[in-house]
Protein backbone atom coordinates (compact mmCIF):
# COMPACT_ATOMS: atom_id res chain seq x y z
CA UNK A 1 0.00 0.00 0.00
CA UNK A 2 3.07 2.33 0.93
CA UNK A 3 4.70 1.24 -2.05
CA UNK A 4 2.01 2.10 -4.21
CA UNK A 5 2.00 5.18 -3.18
CA UNK A 6 5.40 6.13 -3.62
CA UNK A 7 4.62 4.93 -7.52
CA UNK A 8 2.05 7.23 -8.00
CA UNK A 9 3.32 10.34 -6.57
CA UNK A 10 6.62 9.42 -8.61
CA UNK A 11 4.21 9.53 -11.75
CA UNK A 12 3.35 12.60 -11.48
CA UNK A 13 6.20 14.49 -10.85
CA UNK A 14 7.20 12.75 -14.26
CA UNK A 15 4.16 13.98 -15.91
CA UNK A 16 5.30 17.84 -15.03
CA UNK A 17 8.37 17.40 -15.90
CA UNK A 18 7.44 16.51 -19.45
CA UNK A 19 4.65 19.16 -19.32
CA UNK A 20 7.37 21.99 -18.01
CA UNK A 21 8.92 23.35 -21.31
CA UNK A 22 5.58 23.67 -23.17
CA UNK A 23 4.27 25.96 -20.57
CA UNK A 24 7.73 27.97 -20.98
CA UNK A 25 7.04 28.92 -24.55
CA UNK A 26 5.25 31.21 -26.13
CA UNK A 27 2.29 28.99 -27.43
CA UNK A 28 0.60 31.57 -29.10
CA UNK A 29 -0.11 30.45 -32.45
CA UNK A 30 -2.42 27.67 -32.89
CA UNK A 31 -1.89 25.25 -36.36
CA UNK A 32 -5.31 23.28 -37.69
CA UNK A 33 -4.84 21.56 -41.02
CA UNK A 34 -8.56 20.34 -42.67
CA UNK A 35 -8.49 17.98 -45.72
CA UNK A 36 -11.95 18.80 -47.70
CA UNK A 37 -13.31 17.41 -50.56
CA UNK A 38 -15.82 19.41 -53.60
CA UNK A 39 -18.90 17.55 -53.81
CA UNK A 40 -21.82 18.58 -56.09
CA UNK A 41 -25.09 18.25 -54.40
CA UNK A 42 -28.70 19.49 -55.81
CA UNK A 43 -30.44 21.96 -53.66
CA UNK A 44 -33.89 22.60 -52.68
CA UNK A 45 -34.03 24.60 -55.65
CA UNK A 46 -32.87 21.89 -57.77
CA UNK A 47 -30.02 23.32 -58.67
CA UNK A 48 -26.63 21.91 -58.67
CA UNK A 49 -24.24 23.39 -56.39
CA UNK A 50 -20.66 22.13 -55.24
CA UNK A 51 -20.07 22.11 -51.30
CA UNK A 52 -16.97 21.40 -49.67
CA UNK A 53 -17.40 17.56 -47.19
CA UNK A 54 -14.35 17.04 -45.22
CA UNK A 55 -12.11 14.27 -46.86
CA UNK A 56 -12.23 12.25 -44.16
CA UNK A 57 -16.07 11.56 -44.65
CA UNK A 58 -15.93 11.06 -48.16
CA UNK A 59 -13.87 8.60 -50.86
CA UNK A 60 -10.66 9.79 -51.52
CA UNK A 61 -10.01 7.54 -54.40
CA UNK A 62 -7.06 8.61 -57.17
CA UNK A 63 -7.73 11.88 -59.02
CA UNK A 64 -9.80 13.07 -56.02
CA UNK A 65 -9.09 16.78 -55.57
CA UNK A 66 -8.37 17.62 -51.63
CA UNK A 67 -8.55 21.39 -50.78
CA UNK A 68 -6.16 21.55 -47.89
CA UNK A 69 -6.60 24.67 -45.24
CA UNK A 70 -3.99 25.42 -42.58
CA UNK A 71 -5.32 27.73 -40.47
CA UNK A 72 -2.83 29.97 -38.05
CA UNK A 73 -4.99 31.14 -34.82
CA UNK A 74 -3.20 33.74 -32.79
CA UNK A 75 -4.15 32.94 -28.81
CA UNK A 76 -2.37 35.10 -26.96
CA UNK A 77 -3.44 38.62 -25.71
CA UNK A 78 -0.41 39.90 -28.08
CA UNK A 79 0.10 40.03 -31.89
CA UNK A 80 2.51 37.87 -33.35
CA UNK A 81 4.62 38.82 -36.01
CA UNK A 82 6.58 37.09 -38.76
CA UNK A 83 4.27 34.36 -38.81
CA UNK A 84 5.47 31.62 -41.39
CA UNK A 85 3.46 28.35 -42.41
CA UNK A 86 5.28 25.67 -44.10
CA UNK A 87 2.79 22.51 -45.83
CA UNK A 88 4.53 19.93 -47.36
CA UNK A 89 2.28 18.37 -50.30
CA UNK A 90 1.34 15.57 -48.50
CA UNK A 91 2.97 11.98 -50.50
CA UNK A 92 0.94 10.62 -53.01
CA UNK A 93 -0.46 13.95 -53.84
CA UNK A 94 0.51 16.38 -56.55
CA UNK A 95 0.01 20.15 -55.97
CA UNK A 96 -3.08 21.71 -58.32
CA UNK A 97 -0.89 24.31 -60.66
CA UNK A 98 -2.54 27.58 -59.87
CA UNK A 99 -4.59 26.69 -57.00
CA UNK A 100 -2.21 28.00 -53.90
CA UNK A 101 -3.71 30.89 -51.97
CA UNK A 102 -3.02 33.13 -48.92
CA UNK A 103 -4.24 35.94 -48.78
CA UNK A 104 -1.50 38.88 -47.03
CA UNK A 105 0.99 35.94 -47.60
CA UNK A 106 3.89 35.96 -49.81
CA UNK A 107 3.68 32.75 -51.13
CA UNK A 108 7.20 30.40 -51.70
CA UNK A 109 7.81 26.55 -52.97
CA UNK A 110 10.25 24.28 -52.92
CA UNK A 111 11.56 21.10 -54.25
CA UNK A 112 13.74 20.02 -51.88
CA UNK A 113 12.46 21.47 -48.81
CA UNK A 114 15.75 23.81 -48.23
CA UNK A 115 15.60 26.11 -51.04
CA UNK A 116 12.21 28.40 -51.28
CA UNK A 117 11.24 30.86 -54.30
CA UNK A 118 8.34 32.28 -55.75
CA UNK A 119 6.67 30.42 -58.57
CA UNK A 120 8.23 30.16 -61.45
CA UNK A 121 12.02 31.26 -60.13
CA UNK A 122 12.23 27.60 -58.89
CA UNK A 123 14.86 25.28 -60.62
CA UNK A 124 15.31 21.74 -61.17
CA UNK A 125 18.46 19.81 -62.42
CA UNK A 126 17.17 17.19 -64.97
CA UNK A 127 19.71 14.79 -66.64
CA UNK A 128 22.29 17.36 -65.72
CA UNK A 129 20.66 20.30 -67.81
CA UNK A 130 18.73 23.26 -65.47
CA UNK A 131 15.21 24.00 -65.92
CA UNK A 132 12.41 25.56 -64.08
CA UNK A 133 10.89 23.31 -61.73
CA UNK A 134 7.15 22.48 -63.10
CA UNK A 135 4.04 22.73 -60.30
CA UNK A 136 3.57 19.36 -59.92
CA UNK A 137 7.35 18.99 -58.60
CA UNK A 138 6.28 21.53 -55.23
CA UNK A 139 6.71 19.59 -52.46
CA UNK A 140 6.65 22.27 -50.28
CA UNK A 141 4.04 25.36 -50.13
CA UNK A 142 5.22 28.46 -47.52
CA UNK A 143 3.39 31.87 -46.70
CA UNK A 144 4.71 34.27 -45.34
CA UNK A 145 2.02 36.80 -43.53
CA UNK A 146 3.63 40.02 -44.25
CA UNK A 147 1.55 42.00 -41.16
CA UNK A 148 1.26 40.54 -37.95
CA UNK A 149 -1.74 38.29 -37.08
CA UNK A 150 -3.68 40.37 -34.16
CA UNK A 151 -4.58 38.81 -30.64
CA UNK A 152 -7.64 36.43 -31.27
CA UNK A 153 -7.81 37.04 -34.86
CA UNK A 154 -6.35 34.24 -37.97
CA UNK A 155 -4.86 34.07 -41.13
CA UNK A 156 -4.91 31.16 -43.45
CA UNK A 157 -3.59 29.30 -46.15
CA UNK A 158 -4.97 26.86 -49.04
CA UNK A 159 -3.99 24.79 -51.08
CA UNK A 160 -5.29 21.95 -53.82
CA UNK A 161 -3.59 18.42 -54.58
CA UNK A 162 -5.15 15.41 -56.35
CA UNK A 163 -4.12 11.88 -55.50
CA UNK A 164 -1.95 10.05 -57.59
CA UNK B 1 17.28 -31.37 -101.82
CA UNK B 2 14.88 -29.15 -101.93
CA UNK B 3 13.02 -28.51 -98.57
CA UNK B 4 8.91 -27.59 -98.73
CA UNK B 5 8.34 -23.51 -98.03
CA UNK B 6 6.77 -22.58 -94.59
CA UNK B 7 4.01 -20.64 -94.35
CA UNK B 8 3.10 -18.44 -91.58
CA UNK B 9 -0.45 -17.21 -92.24
CA UNK B 10 0.21 -14.46 -89.66
CA UNK B 11 -3.66 -13.27 -89.10
CA UNK B 12 -4.23 -10.55 -87.07
CA UNK B 13 -0.56 -10.05 -85.75
CA UNK B 14 -0.90 -6.53 -86.19
CA UNK B 15 -3.99 -5.92 -84.83
CA UNK B 16 -2.66 -7.59 -81.59
CA UNK B 17 -0.24 -5.12 -81.27
CA UNK B 18 -2.49 -2.88 -81.25
CA UNK B 19 -4.14 -4.51 -78.65
CA UNK B 20 -0.96 -4.34 -76.85
CA UNK B 21 -0.53 -0.62 -77.22
CA UNK B 22 -4.02 0.21 -75.82
CA UNK B 23 -3.34 -1.23 -72.52
CA UNK B 24 -5.47 -0.27 -69.82
CA UNK B 25 -3.19 1.69 -67.30
CA UNK B 26 -4.27 1.66 -63.63
CA UNK B 27 -4.58 4.22 -61.39
CA UNK B 28 -2.36 5.14 -58.48
CA UNK B 29 -1.99 5.09 -54.99
CA UNK B 30 -3.24 1.90 -53.49
CA UNK B 31 -6.18 1.22 -51.55
CA UNK B 32 -5.74 1.69 -47.99
CA UNK B 33 -3.11 4.03 -47.85
CA UNK B 34 -2.85 6.70 -45.64
CA UNK B 35 -2.68 10.41 -46.64
CA UNK B 36 -1.27 13.02 -43.85
CA UNK B 37 -0.86 15.98 -43.74
CA UNK B 38 0.92 18.08 -41.26
CA UNK B 39 2.22 22.13 -41.86
CA UNK B 40 4.43 24.01 -39.56
CA UNK B 41 4.28 27.35 -38.33
CA UNK B 42 7.04 29.81 -37.11
CA UNK B 43 6.80 33.25 -35.43
CA UNK B 44 7.22 35.98 -33.16
CA UNK B 45 5.64 37.65 -30.25
CA UNK B 46 8.16 40.16 -28.80
CA UNK B 47 11.69 39.20 -29.16
CA UNK B 48 10.45 35.57 -28.25
CA UNK B 49 10.49 33.24 -31.67
CA UNK B 50 8.44 29.98 -31.62
CA UNK B 51 7.69 27.31 -33.74
CA UNK B 52 4.47 24.53 -33.55
CA UNK B 53 3.16 21.84 -35.47
CA UNK B 54 -0.40 21.49 -36.51
CA UNK B 55 -2.50 18.31 -35.76
CA UNK B 56 -2.53 15.78 -38.58
CA UNK B 57 -4.87 15.35 -40.89
CA UNK B 58 -5.19 11.88 -42.42
CA UNK B 59 -7.33 10.48 -45.35
CA UNK B 60 -7.55 6.76 -46.20
CA UNK B 61 -7.39 6.15 -50.04
CA UNK B 62 -10.59 4.27 -51.10
CA UNK B 63 -10.55 1.11 -53.67
CA UNK B 64 -11.35 1.51 -56.84
CA UNK B 65 -13.36 -1.01 -58.83
CA UNK B 66 -12.57 -1.05 -62.40
CA UNK B 67 -11.77 -3.69 -64.96
CA UNK B 68 -10.74 -3.79 -68.37
CA UNK B 69 -10.70 -7.01 -70.95
CA UNK B 70 -9.44 -6.84 -73.80
CA UNK B 71 -9.43 -8.87 -77.06
CA UNK B 72 -6.02 -10.42 -77.59
CA UNK B 73 -7.06 -12.57 -81.04
CA UNK B 74 -9.38 -10.42 -83.08
CA UNK B 75 -10.44 -12.68 -85.42
CA UNK B 76 -10.18 -16.44 -85.45
CA UNK B 77 -10.11 -18.32 -88.38
CA UNK B 78 -11.71 -21.20 -88.59
CA UNK B 79 -13.78 -24.14 -90.69
CA UNK B 80 -16.76 -25.45 -89.82
CA UNK B 81 -17.59 -28.18 -87.65
CA UNK B 82 -14.49 -27.61 -85.23
CA UNK B 83 -14.70 -28.25 -82.57
CA UNK B 84 -12.58 -26.42 -79.29
CA UNK B 85 -11.54 -23.29 -80.89
CA UNK B 86 -10.20 -20.53 -79.17
CA UNK B 87 -10.43 -17.06 -78.02
CA UNK B 88 -7.76 -15.35 -75.97
CA UNK B 89 -8.63 -12.58 -73.90
CA UNK B 90 -6.91 -10.39 -70.96
CA UNK B 91 -8.34 -9.24 -67.79
CA UNK B 92 -7.11 -6.47 -66.02
CA UNK B 93 -7.79 -4.91 -62.98
CA UNK B 94 -7.35 -1.42 -63.51
CA UNK B 95 -8.41 -0.45 -59.80
CA UNK B 96 -6.20 0.25 -57.22
CA UNK B 97 -6.28 -2.61 -55.06
CA UNK B 98 -6.48 -6.32 -54.93
CA UNK B 99 -10.30 -7.72 -56.36
CA UNK B 100 -11.84 -10.81 -57.13
CA UNK B 101 -13.96 -11.16 -60.71
CA UNK B 102 -16.26 -13.06 -61.87
CA UNK B 103 -16.27 -14.18 -65.21
CA UNK B 104 -18.91 -15.04 -68.13
CA UNK B 105 -18.83 -15.89 -71.39
CA UNK B 106 -22.08 -15.83 -74.04
CA UNK B 107 -22.24 -16.78 -77.74
CA UNK B 108 -25.56 -15.80 -77.97
CA UNK B 109 -25.48 -12.12 -79.65
CA UNK B 110 -26.70 -10.31 -82.43
CA UNK B 111 -24.70 -8.67 -85.71
CA UNK B 112 -23.50 -11.76 -86.10
CA UNK B 113 -24.26 -15.05 -89.06
CA UNK B 114 -24.06 -17.89 -86.61
CA UNK B 115 -24.00 -18.78 -83.10
CA UNK B 116 -21.01 -20.77 -82.09
CA UNK B 117 -21.47 -23.26 -79.57
CA UNK B 118 -19.60 -22.77 -75.71
CA UNK B 119 -17.49 -25.88 -75.22
CA UNK B 120 -17.92 -27.21 -71.76
CA UNK B 121 -15.67 -25.87 -69.81
CA UNK B 122 -16.07 -22.63 -71.87
CA UNK B 123 -13.69 -20.97 -70.22
CA UNK B 124 -10.19 -21.70 -69.06
CA UNK B 125 -7.34 -19.81 -67.91
CA UNK B 126 -3.73 -19.80 -70.06
CA UNK B 127 -2.18 -21.37 -66.84
CA UNK B 128 0.60 -22.50 -68.84
CA UNK B 129 0.63 -18.72 -70.28
CA UNK B 130 1.48 -20.51 -73.92
CA UNK B 131 -1.64 -18.10 -75.29
CA UNK B 132 -3.64 -21.81 -76.17
CA UNK B 133 -5.28 -24.19 -75.12
CA UNK B 134 -3.25 -27.13 -73.54
CA UNK B 135 -3.37 -29.79 -71.17
CA UNK B 136 -2.03 -27.83 -68.51
CA UNK B 137 -4.98 -25.07 -68.63
CA UNK B 138 -7.40 -24.84 -65.85
CA UNK B 139 -11.20 -24.58 -66.55
CA UNK B 140 -12.71 -21.66 -64.61
CA UNK B 141 -15.56 -22.64 -62.44
CA UNK B 142 -17.36 -19.91 -61.43
CA UNK B 143 -17.56 -18.42 -57.00
CA UNK B 144 -14.92 -21.33 -57.25
CA UNK B 145 -11.81 -20.21 -58.44
CA UNK B 146 -12.37 -16.57 -59.62
CA UNK B 147 -9.65 -14.65 -60.41
CA UNK B 148 -7.75 -12.57 -57.68
CA UNK B 149 -5.97 -9.82 -59.19
CA UNK B 150 -3.73 -6.94 -57.72
CA UNK B 151 -4.03 -3.79 -58.53
CA UNK B 152 -2.55 -3.40 -62.31
CA UNK B 153 -2.27 -7.58 -62.98
CA UNK B 154 -3.89 -9.47 -65.55
CA UNK B 155 -4.74 -12.94 -66.19
CA UNK B 156 -4.70 -14.36 -69.43
CA UNK B 157 -8.49 -16.38 -70.12
CA UNK B 158 -9.21 -18.44 -73.29
CA UNK B 159 -13.13 -18.85 -74.15
CA UNK B 160 -13.88 -22.06 -75.78
CA UNK B 161 -16.37 -22.44 -78.86
CA UNK B 162 -17.39 -25.39 -81.20
CA UNK B 163 -18.23 -23.79 -84.97
CA UNK B 164 -21.57 -25.45 -86.32
CA UNK B 165 -21.40 -27.68 -88.70
CA UNK B 166 -23.97 -25.37 -90.93
CA UNK B 167 -21.45 -22.60 -90.83
CA UNK B 168 -20.45 -21.35 -94.27
CA UNK B 169 -17.45 -19.41 -96.00
CA UNK B 170 -17.45 -15.56 -94.70
CA UNK B 171 -19.87 -16.28 -91.68
CA UNK B 172 -18.94 -14.62 -88.40
CA UNK B 173 -19.93 -16.04 -85.09
CA UNK B 174 -19.29 -13.81 -82.11
CA UNK B 175 -18.41 -14.67 -78.35
CA UNK B 176 -18.19 -12.32 -75.39
CA UNK B 177 -16.12 -12.49 -72.23
CA UNK B 178 -17.11 -10.03 -69.34
CA UNK B 179 -15.49 -9.74 -66.01
CA UNK B 180 -17.48 -8.49 -62.95
CA UNK B 181 -15.61 -6.80 -59.67
CA UNK B 182 -17.16 -9.19 -56.68
CA UNK B 183 -17.58 -6.59 -54.41
CA UNK B 184 -20.07 -4.70 -56.62
CA UNK B 185 -20.20 -3.01 -60.05
CA UNK B 186 -23.13 -0.42 -61.48
CA UNK B 187 -22.61 3.41 -62.37
CA UNK B 188 -19.46 5.11 -61.18
CA UNK B 189 -19.16 6.87 -57.88
CA UNK B 190 -21.42 3.95 -56.57
CA UNK B 191 -19.93 3.06 -53.02
CA UNK B 192 -19.52 0.32 -50.89
CA UNK B 193 -18.64 0.87 -47.62
CA UNK B 194 -16.17 -0.77 -45.75
CA UNK B 195 -15.94 -3.51 -48.25
CA UNK B 196 -12.64 -2.29 -50.49
CA UNK B 197 -9.61 -3.82 -49.05
CA UNK B 198 -8.30 -3.20 -45.70
CA UNK B 199 -11.25 -2.03 -44.53
CA UNK B 200 -11.88 0.92 -46.84
CA UNK B 201 -14.80 2.19 -49.07
CA UNK B 202 -14.83 0.46 -52.18
CA UNK B 203 -15.98 3.23 -54.90
CA UNK B 204 -17.02 1.81 -58.56
CA UNK B 205 -14.53 3.56 -61.13
CA UNK B 206 -15.33 4.78 -64.42
CA UNK B 207 -15.43 0.76 -66.27
CA UNK B 208 -18.19 0.63 -63.70
CA UNK B 209 -16.47 -2.56 -62.17
CA UNK B 210 -16.62 -4.52 -64.79
CA UNK B 211 -15.37 -5.13 -68.43
CA UNK B 212 -16.08 -6.81 -71.37
CA UNK B 213 -14.55 -7.89 -75.02
CA UNK B 214 -16.41 -9.45 -77.93
CA UNK B 215 -14.35 -11.78 -80.27
CA UNK B 216 -15.33 -13.25 -83.38
CA UNK B 217 -14.64 -16.42 -85.36
CA UNK B 218 -14.53 -15.96 -89.20
CA UNK B 219 -15.48 -19.07 -91.36
CA UNK B 220 -13.04 -19.54 -94.09
CA UNK B 221 -11.62 -22.66 -96.15
CA UNK B 222 -8.98 -20.74 -97.78
CA UNK B 223 -5.72 -23.05 -99.18
CA UNK B 224 -2.66 -22.09 -99.40
CA UNK B 225 -0.78 -24.24 -101.68
CA UNK B 226 3.12 -24.11 -102.95
CA UNK B 227 4.90 -25.72 -106.15
CA UNK B 228 8.53 -25.50 -105.86
CA UNK B 229 10.74 -26.60 -108.85
CA UNK B 230 14.46 -26.24 -109.34
CA UNK B 231 16.57 -26.38 -111.94
CA UNK B 232 20.84 -27.05 -111.72
CA UNK B 233 23.49 -24.97 -113.73
CA UNK B 234 26.95 -26.05 -113.79
CA UNK B 235 29.97 -23.84 -114.45
CA UNK B 236 31.02 -26.48 -117.30
CA UNK B 237 27.57 -25.75 -119.10
CA UNK B 238 26.14 -29.11 -117.44
CA UNK B 239 23.50 -29.71 -115.53
CA UNK B 240 25.47 -31.73 -112.41
CA UNK B 241 24.91 -30.59 -108.84
CA UNK B 242 28.81 -30.46 -108.20
CA UNK B 243 30.48 -28.20 -105.97
CA UNK B 244 30.56 -24.16 -107.73
CA UNK B 245 27.01 -25.58 -109.63
CA UNK B 246 23.96 -23.70 -109.00
CA UNK B 247 20.52 -23.80 -108.06
CA UNK B 248 17.81 -21.84 -109.67
CA UNK B 249 14.53 -21.99 -107.61
CA UNK B 250 10.91 -21.71 -108.45
CA UNK B 251 8.22 -21.28 -105.63
CA UNK B 252 4.98 -20.81 -107.29
CA UNK B 253 2.36 -19.63 -104.19
CA UNK B 254 -1.71 -20.30 -104.89
CA UNK B 255 -4.73 -19.99 -103.02
CA UNK B 256 -7.71 -21.87 -103.22
CA UNK B 257 -11.64 -21.26 -101.68
CA UNK B 258 -13.09 -18.92 -99.93
CA UNK B 259 -12.04 -16.13 -97.52
CA UNK B 260 -8.27 -14.45 -97.28
CA UNK B 261 -5.35 -15.91 -96.27
CA UNK B 262 -4.29 -12.82 -93.83
CA UNK B 263 -1.00 -11.62 -93.83
CA UNK B 264 0.59 -14.59 -96.06
CA UNK B 265 4.34 -14.96 -95.15
CA UNK B 266 6.40 -17.56 -97.57
CA UNK B 267 9.64 -18.94 -95.51
CA UNK B 268 12.06 -20.76 -97.50
CA UNK B 269 15.38 -22.09 -95.59
CA UNK B 270 18.68 -22.10 -97.74
CA UNK B 271 19.45 -25.81 -98.09
CA UNK B 272 22.62 -27.48 -95.95
CA UNK B 273 25.57 -27.29 -98.06
CA UNK B 274 24.73 -24.09 -100.22
CA UNK B 275 25.04 -20.73 -99.77
CA UNK B 276 22.55 -17.94 -101.19
CA UNK B 277 23.43 -15.59 -104.20
CA UNK B 278 23.38 -12.51 -103.16
CA UNK B 279 20.25 -10.23 -105.04
CA UNK B 280 18.55 -13.48 -106.76
CA UNK B 281 15.31 -13.41 -104.87
CA UNK B 282 12.46 -12.07 -107.01
CA UNK B 283 8.69 -12.03 -106.96
CA UNK B 284 6.69 -12.05 -110.03
CA UNK B 285 10.00 -11.36 -111.66
CA UNK B 286 10.56 -8.35 -109.36
CA UNK B 287 14.01 -8.12 -108.15
CA UNK B 288 13.93 -7.53 -104.38
CA UNK B 289 16.28 -6.14 -102.25
CA UNK B 290 18.29 -8.62 -99.41
CA UNK B 291 17.67 -6.08 -97.12
CA UNK B 292 14.73 -6.23 -94.90
CA UNK B 293 13.09 -3.13 -96.06
CA UNK B 294 10.32 -1.46 -97.36
CA UNK B 295 9.95 -4.53 -100.00
CA UNK B 296 8.39 -7.53 -100.07
CA UNK B 297 11.25 -9.72 -99.37
CA UNK B 298 14.56 -10.16 -97.30
CA UNK B 299 17.40 -12.47 -96.96
CA UNK B 300 19.11 -13.03 -93.75
CA UNK B 301 21.23 -15.30 -91.38
CA UNK B 302 19.58 -15.16 -88.26
CA UNK B 303 19.10 -17.75 -86.76
CA UNK B 304 19.36 -19.53 -89.55
CA UNK B 305 19.98 -18.73 -93.56
CA UNK B 306 16.58 -18.13 -94.71
CA UNK B 307 14.85 -16.07 -97.61
CA UNK B 308 11.24 -14.63 -96.84
CA UNK B 309 8.88 -12.76 -99.18
CA UNK B 310 5.45 -10.99 -97.32
CA UNK B 311 2.71 -12.15 -99.80
CA UNK B 312 0.18 -9.61 -97.76
CA UNK B 313 -3.36 -10.93 -98.11
CA UNK B 314 -4.26 -13.57 -100.54
CA UNK B 315 -7.40 -14.78 -101.95
CA UNK B 316 -7.64 -16.88 -104.91
CA UNK B 317 -8.75 -13.82 -106.73
CA UNK B 318 -4.73 -13.09 -106.60
CA UNK B 319 -3.49 -16.01 -108.71
CA UNK B 320 -0.34 -17.95 -108.69
CA UNK B 321 2.54 -15.54 -106.96
CA UNK B 322 6.11 -16.61 -108.27
CA UNK B 323 9.35 -16.66 -106.33
CA UNK B 324 12.40 -16.97 -107.34
CA UNK B 325 16.17 -17.16 -105.80
CA UNK B 326 19.35 -19.15 -106.16
CA UNK B 327 21.70 -20.86 -104.42
CA UNK B 328 25.06 -22.36 -105.00
CA UNK B 329 26.80 -25.14 -104.03
CA UNK B 330 29.45 -25.63 -101.54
Amino acid sequence: MIQGTVKFIAAAVIACAFHAPAFAQANCVELKTTGEVEKEVVNDKGEKTKTLVAAADTKVIPGTEVIWTVTAKNACKESSDKVVITNPVPEHMTLVPGSVFGAGADVTYSVDGKTFAPAGKLTVTDNGATRAARAEEYRQIRWEFKNPIPAGSSAFGRFRATLN
Amino acid sequence: MSRSPRFLVASGVLLLCGAWSNQARAVGVAAGTNIDNTAQVTYSVGSVSATATSNTTSVTVAEILDAVVTLQTPSVPVVPGAVQQEMVYRLTNTGNGPETFQLQMTSSLGGDEFDPTPSSPSIYFDTDGSGDLTAGDVPYVAGSNDPLLAGDAFVTVLVINDIPVGATDGNRGFSRLTATARTGSGAPGTSFAGQGANGTDAVVGTTGGDGEATGQYLVASIAVNALKSQAVVDQFGGSRPIPGARINYTIVVSATGSGAAAGTVFNDAIPANTTYVAGTLQLNSVALSDAADADAGDFSTVPAARVRVQLGNLTQASGSQTIQFAVTIN
